[in-house]
């Protein structure tokens, strides 16, 4: 345990504390009280694996990445024909009372793919075959997230694919021949894959007067929640707008504005400390790596938690568009708690191993 | 083996570049909540606050309103009514759809008050009222799909049955943006009076509203009452009316267009207020219906119009008496004076004729009176001159408002040289006065001025001012005409009913004895040789009479009007008579008067379906009902033929004003 970063512990059990409250306010709100204590078990589960996977060698994991790779994009695959379509979208795979949303645990499994990728590529820039490679792993899981349809996981998938690009050099000209290719892609995606409910927020965003009482609803009463709340809060589950449900979605993408509510200025600035403390350590961790694969690992890792906090924050305050983002640790779900703890914990062994000759 | 390490160092520098990145974006985030939460706080605390509660108008009831018996005038029933707050409406043509299948108005009716409602913003607007048990149902069964729907419980006022009350206690409406402006008491969207007693007692009947704060979620359901501020009701009122007298007048002139005023000439306190065709007040207290309201504006007849306060008639033979008293005073005539009336006579040059055709023999002022001699008032016209014509006639309050607390009264036309250089920029007439003097020409009277002038008559020269309430209006005002001369006129006007050759002669017979004076006023020229009866309603002359009771000590001046009567006697006086006997007599009374007079005046109602042609040529076929001419009371009538019928001929006639309809 004395070798594990203590900081990092800090800022998740900091974090996980914050969950359980804010999860058990809306709770009240929706009267589900089940809700609250089920996210304080998937947090406990979440730390185990953390352990577990702490006390794993990454590289081995490294090395087997490949296996899991496969398998998932498997399960990726088998969704669209097995999975239920639930609110139109087939996000999740049922396991007896359960459900798994698999997109969640692709991420990781993406990340340490392309970590293992960089392991093999020793040179301080990125050649145009590994790029290619680096495209197609990220691409192909993201397409069909994309297609279930989950656009937010999709664009955490794309994150994966900047900081791989950006930590593993690249020429300015391939960044420029790349921005060219993105932005064909969304003009793509935004004629034929885009839904038009997500054309629509996106839109909203650009201009919120667009559609005031529908897309523009949830992150009005989301703004209102945060500015209410005030220097210190209306208390918890005191929150006008969580409490007689002006918060849409608010166990999952809105969590944040019940706790930014309810607790002020200054229970939202310390969750926001403790998310960059977790942020902060993690990329240190990076730097602080033995190896390129554990350096990949926990740069991309740092990167995409960070992009979705700042979003899915930044979407609650009104600064980013409803994308459909969760909040790591925080918004309800089993699958997601997992699969942030399995990287925290991924990010452990490197800080334990930081030293290792082996 | 040596082992390389791997270069790591890029790799850490550009991890240290997305670090950096990374910090400046969480500023970013940290200074957004800062923003919000911090400065911005008051700003979304209210947004909070609009979000979850909602203020509901608590209306405050109206007084209550009792006669002088304590009977009630007016009182409040409840209702339901519809609110829509705007803001939490996400669709409105669904909302819009499902309030036409509940039969709230027809679809573009309903969607006319979803738009008015939304330029109205944040308040709650009553989009229905008076909502029907099976409304008030199937909104609360939807309420959890249209969150911005309420009911609400309400008042509105409730009229006692039988009684034509609607211009008297008048209509209620929404608050102008003007009243809003001059008083700050007042709440947008609130009722008060728009006229009659409503408007004129506002302030007592008007209660304060009170507010309701409530708590509601997401889904408009009401969570708990954060704060209540009951309203204040309104204060009672009692007014001098007698509805029981009302109520017997509304019978009386049984759906005949006209007026009745009555008053108590020894302090002006006003009995009855009736003008009819009437109209429901009801239709006002909240949405009126564009098609109720055309027909009711389109009505030819015009309901709305109160034609106790407003219409202007001219006075007819009523006139004379106020004439009379005035030659007595300035000593024009004496009451000795006598001439003698051959049917007619010619002054300036012109014949005019009195409505006898063998004429009334001679007679002096009381006989004249009785009688309704045109052509002593004739020469007594000549003699007067219009100047102390007019001056007379102001001296009773014709040509101004009596002060009536109602308001909207028409002041009036009293005419003299310097009016007709004014208004009709030519010089005034000999001949005019002439007509004046048997009150035809441009003089022009409303009902309630004649009854004021009356009672003066009867109380000993007082001008009182009609009030609705005891203690309001000023103090009764000296007309200055000696209590002799005025006497001689009351004895003139005693004889109209109880003397042998009296034009009301047939009314003498009645228990409660009484006095007063016939007018028959011409809407158009008389044609010769033809019975008012067969003439179409709307060419036959106004039928006016003015009584009062008891003889020796007069407590109710009554005036009636009815337009396009025909005659006077057998039409407008009944009326009177009945109101009397009901007043001073016993209940059972009031039918011998419907004996005395034959059952004539009641084919002066306009033809039903209201279809009159206003403009209809005076040559145009004779629309009499068919029943008029066969029955026998109708031919005892023409046989009996006591009508006031008078043509004053010549240049004169040509400039008479056609009297208002």
């Amino acid at each position: 345990m004395r070798r594990l970063d203590p900081w990092l512990l800090l800022a998740v059990v900091a974090i996980a504390t914050c969950a359980y409250l804010a999860q058990g306010s809306t709770a009240k709100a929706l009267a589900t009280p089940g809700f609250a204590n089920r996210q304080i078990v998937w947090l406990a589960v979440g730390a185990v694996l953390m352990l577990l996977f702490a006390f794993a060698d990454y590289r081995v994991l490294a090395r087997l990445s490949p296996l899991f790779y496969v398998v998932t994009l498997g399960v990726l695959l088998t969704l669209f024909v097995v999975a239920p379509a639930r609110a139109g979208a087939q996000r999740w795979l049922t396991l007896g009372s359960y459900t798994i949303q698999p997109s969640e645990f692709a991420r990781v499994v993406t990340i340490l793919a392309v970590a293992a990728l960089a392991g093999e590529h020793r040179q301080s820039r990125l050649d145009f075959k590994t790029v290619a490679r680096l495209v197609a792993l990220t691409a192909i899981p993201a397409v069909l997230v994309m297609l279930q349809p989950d656009l937010g996981t999709a664009l955490t998938l794309g994150a994966i694919l900047v900081a791989a690009l950006w930590l593993g050099g690249l020429r300015w000209r391939t960044w420029a021949l790349l921005v060219v290719a993105g932005v064909v892609m969304v003009g793509v995606a935004w004629l034929w894959v885009l839904k038009p409910y997500q054309r629509e927020r996106v839109l909203t965003f650009a201009d919120p007067e667009r559609a005031p009482y529908s897309s523009g609803y949830q992150q009005r009463q989301s703004k209102i929640a945060v500015g209410s709340g005030g220097f210190t809060g209306k208390g918890l589950h005191s929150g006008t707008q969580s409490q007689l449900r002006f918060l849409p979605a608010q166990y999952t993408d809105f969590i944040f504005a019940v706790w930014a509510e309810e607790t002020g200025f200054v229970g939202s600035a310390l969750l926001l400390a403790a998310y960059v403390l977790m942020v902060l350590r993690i990329l240190v961790i990076a730097l602080s790596a033995r190896d390129r694969v554990g350096a990949v690992f926990a740069g991309c890792t740092g990167f995409v938690l960070a992009v979705e906090i700042l979003i899915n924050v930044g979407m609650v305050t009104g600064v980013a568009p409803t994308t459909g983002i969760t909040l790591p640790l925080l918004s309800y779900g089993g699958s997601s708690v997992f699969a942030t703890c399995i990287s925290l914990g991924i990010v452990q062994s490197i800080w334990r191993l930081r030293y290792a000759n082996v | 083996m040596t082992f390389v390490r791997d270069d790591l160092r890029p790799l850490q520098r550009r991890t240290a570049a997305l670090l950096a990145t990374l910090a400046v974006a969480f500023a970013v985030i940290f200074v957004r909540l800062w923003v919000l939460q911090v400065i911005q706080n008051a700003r979304w605390r209210t947004a909070a606050e609009n979000n979850r509660l909602r203020r509901l108008p608590l209306e405050a009831p109206r007084g209550m309103v009792t006669d002088v018996h304590g009977e009630i005038v007016l009182d409040n029933r409840p209702t339901y009514q519809l609110l829509l707050f705007p803001e939490e409406m996400t669709d409105a043509a669904r909302t819009a759809a499902f309030l036409t299948r509940i039969e709230i108005a027809p679809a573009d009716e309903v969607k006319a008050r979803l738009d008015k409602a939304r330029r109205t913003s944040h308040l709650p607007s009553v989009i229905a009222d008076n909502l029907a048990w099976s409304q008030v149902a199937a909104i609360a069964a939807h309420r959890a799909e249209y969150t911005e729907l309420e009911i609400h419980p309400a008042t509105r006022r409730s009229l006692p049955p039988g009684a034509t009350v609607a211009h008297l206690v008048g209509q209620l409406g929404e608050v102008s943006p003007e009243q809003l402006a001059d008083n700050p008491d007042f709440r947008p969207g609130e009722l008060v009076g728009r006229s009659g007693i409503e408007r004129a007692y506002q302030d007592v009947l008007g209660g304060t509203p009170g507010n309701l704060v409530v708590v509601v979620d997401a889904f408009g359901k009401q969570v708990s009452a954060l704060d209540e501020e009951p309203p204040v009701a309104g204060r009672p009122l009692k007014v001098t009316l007698d509805l029981a007298l009302q109520r017997e007048a509304a019978e009386a002139m049984a759906g005949q267009v006209g007026a009745v005023f009555a008053l108590d000439p020894r302090d002006g306190a006003v009995r009855i207020l009736l003008s009819q065709p009437s109209f429901d007040p009801d239709l006002f207290a909240g949405h009126l219906e564009p098609a109720k309201w055309r027909e009711l504006i389109g009505d030819p007849l015009n309901p709305l119009h109160d034609r106790a306060l407003q219409a202007l008639y001219p006075p007819g033979s009523t006139i004379k008496p106020l004439f009379a008293a005035g030659a007595l005073r300035d000593g024009v005539r004496t009451p000795s004076d006598s001439i003698f009336c051959t049917g007619g006579v010619t002054i300036y040059g012109h014949p005019y004729r009195c409505w006898v055709k063998g004429g009334h023999g001679r007679v002096a002022l009381e006989e004249a009176i009785e009688v309704s001699c045109d052509s002593y008032f004739y020469h007594l016209a000549r003699d007067a001159g219009i100047d102390r014509l007019a001056a007379w006639a102001r001296a009773f309050g014709l040509g101004q408002a009596t002060g009536i607390e109602l308001g909207g009264e028409s002041a009036g036309l009293v005419p003299d040289d310097a009016w007709s250089r004014k208004a009709r920029g030519q010089p005034w007439y000999g001949g005019e006065t002439i007509s004046v003097g048997i009150g035809q020409g441009p003089i022009l009277v409303t009902p309630i001025q004649m009854a004021v002038a009356y009672a003066a008559i009867v109380n000993g020269g007082q001008l009182v001012t009609p009030h609705l309430v005891e203690g309001r209006g000023q103090p009764p005002r000296p007309t200055g005409f000696p209590a002799d001369a005025l006497a001689r006129v009351q004895r003139g006007m005693e004889l109209v009913v109880a003397g042998d050759r009296g034009t009301a002669r047939r009314l003498g017979s009645l228990p409660v004895r009484f006095g007063g004076k016939t007018g028959t006023s011409q809407v158009i020229h008389k044609q010769e040789g033809v019975h008012w009866q067969d003439l179409p309603w709307e060419q036959r002359h106004h039928a006016l009479f003015i009584g009062y009771a008891p003889l020796g000590d007069p407590q109710l001046v009554v005036a009636v009007v009815v337009e396009h009567g025909g005659d006077a006697a057998s039409v407008a006086a009944p009326i009177a008579a009945r109101i009397i006997q009901r007043a001073f007599g016993p209940r059972a009374e009031a039918q011998a008067v419907t004996a005395s007079v034959p059952p004539g005046w009641q084919e002066t109602s306009p033809p039903s379906g209201r279809d009159v042609h206003l403009e209809a040529p005076p040559s145009s076929t004779v629309q009499a009902p068919p029943g008029a001419q066969a029955s026998p009371t109708a031919t005892a009538h023409v046989a009996a033929g006591p009508a006031d019928l008078r043509r004053p001929v010549g240049g004169t006639a040509r400039r008479e004003p056609r009297p208002t309809r």
